[in-house]
């Protein structure tokens, strides 16, 4: 599982963040890092979560 | 189902009335009984312009009005077809007054992503968490101020400080210059409200009230250029955007938006969270039965009963379909946020205050979308840590008279709530 960033759709809003602040972090520049790209399996759910709750549809799984 | 395209001018005007000032002076339970109507015969339908316009527009001619919440979602994400630099109120306004008052809430892309990141870094969670023990103390300090008095009108003594403080934490703005500034910055959505206009002219009020706050956002800029602190208009001043640095103008059209999405919005969800929690006793006692477990949850059911701004709205930028409905280049598309929030489609009951639902999906921060309310996190912080504080501290503070409702078609205002509680001893 790999999680993808699309820079042109962020807003550096955070939802991301709030749902999994180990994975996802918006630095202080407003840019968003990714702090794990690979997450583990059994983090799927959180992930799914995270990707969900971005409300520009700037992140997404791939397998 | 597709139904034929109609020019603007001829187009054939719903019988439902959501435009006239006695609609929109009705309280909010009462509006919802239009809305269920709407929402279950008519989804998207054409209006009348709203009446009481702040200018005269012979080119509006209406809008059309957005009440599910599956629609309104996705309104919100079709930003290209759906285009906010033409406006975000029902009413139009002078192009000044959009570009001085509304910053980047009425941009599209891609200056909106631009200048949007470059505030975002202001309000993410790892910031709000910064700041978290300074919206507690801030709470803390507004209770301090009322618990011996027994009586108070809620909203100027406990909801509007809420906001105000925090806001101008984050834009390092001074203690003498806070009141007056929360105070004219209603001027930029209360054009409708007899208490608040008098007998002043309602857009003359609020150029005014522009003027007041792009005078003190030039005072501010120009000291935190000379003294660059580490406050959100110090941040401001020193960044840069494709190379170049914010002029000015930018700078101020940011510190009114801030000003007034970041104190009219607030206040209101801690006053409809104060009256609702008097309204259902039993949810009042739910929550304080494990309130630091409960009240996360609690403040989304708070925003979702408030629903602090009942529209926003949109132009349309080409000729497109919604739901059915042909829109036309040009036409105002309104979504309705209250309408939305009581959609029996996505919330099952939402005549009542619940605050263990869950999920709740309101949509009073947006539905989504690139415009989706960048102090969403801040919002639910403040509400969090003064309900904290009222119930730890005040826990019999009840609402002990009539509220008095704004009367406006953006803002879903209290402008007084007198409530009463055991004086702390």
């Amino acid at each position: 599982m790999r999680i993808v960033l699309d820079e042109n759709k962020c807003s550096s809003l955070g939802m991301c963040e709030s749902v999994a602040p180990n994975f996802f972090e918006v630095g202080d520049d407003g840019a968003l890092n990714l702090l794990n790209p690979t997450p583990p399996e059994d983090r799927r759910a959180l992930m799914e979560e995270a990707v969900a709750a971005c409300p520009t549809s700037a992140l997404s799984i791939e397998e | 189902m597709t139904t034929v395209a109609h020019p603007r001018d001829t187009r054939p005007y719903d019988p439902a009335d959501i435009s006239s000032r006695a609609f929109w002076s009705q309280t909010a339970a009462e509006r919802e009984k239009t809305y269920a109507v709407l929402r279950a015969e008519r989804p998207v339908s054409w209006h009348q312009p709203v009446e009481d316009m702040l200018m005269k527009d012979p080119n509006d001619q209406g809008f059309w009005a957005v009440v599910r919440h599956a629609d309104l979602v996705e309104v919100t994400k079709r930003h290209e077809d759906f285009i906010s630099g033409e406006g975000i109120v029902m009413e139009s306004m002078p192009q000044e007054l959009l570009d001085a008052g509304q910053g980047f809430i009425a941009m599209d892309p891609p200056r909106h992503t631009k200048i949007r990141r470059l505030l975002s870094s202001a309000f993410t969670p790892k910031q709000i968490r910064r700041i978290h023990d300074q919206i507690q103390a801030n709470a803390g300090r507004i209770v301090d101020d009322i618990a011996t008095r027994g009586e108070v009108d809620f909203v100027p003594e406990v909801a509007a400080l809420v906001p105000m403080h925090n806001i101008c934490d984050m834009m390092g703005i001074d203690e003498a210059d806070r009141t007056k500034m929360a105070y004219e910055a209603q001027f930029a959505g209360g054009w409708n409200d007899p208490e608040l206009m008098g007998d002043q002219e309602p857009l003359g009020r609020l150029f005014e009230a522009m003027l007041y706050l792009g005078e003190l956002a030039g005072r501010y800029i120009a000291e935190r250029r000379r003294n660059p602190g580490e406050d959100l208009l110090s941040n401001l001043v020193q960044a840069e955007v494709d190379g170049e640095r914010l002029t000015d103008d930018e700078i101020m059209s940011f510190f009114g938006l801030l000003t007034i999405a970041g104190n009219d919005t607030t206040r209101q969800s801690t006053s409809h969270a104060m009256k609702a929690l008097t309204d259902f006793p039993e949810q009042k006692a739910w929550l304080m039965e494990d309130l630091d477990g409960r009240l996360k949850g609690a403040v989304e059911e708070m925003v979702r009963w408030a629903t602090p701004i009942m529209t926003f709205r949109r132009t349309a930028s080409r000729d497109c379909e919604l739901n059915g409905q042909q829109i036309t280049h040009g036409d105002k598309v309104v979504m309705f946020y209250a309408s939305a929030n009581w959609d029996t489609e996505v919330f099952d009951a939402p005549e009542r205050f619940d605050l263990s639902r869950n999920p709740n999906p309101h949509v009073s921060f947006g539905g989504g979308g690139i415009h989706h309310c960048l102090g969403n996190q801040l919002a639910r912080q403040q509400l969090a840590a003064i309900y904290r504080e009222l119930l730890t501290r005040l826990p019999d503070i009840e609402v002990s008279g009539e509220p008095s409702y704004t009367v406006s078609t953006f803002f879903h205002g209290v402008n007084h709530l007198p409530v009463r509680f055991t004086p702390e001893r």
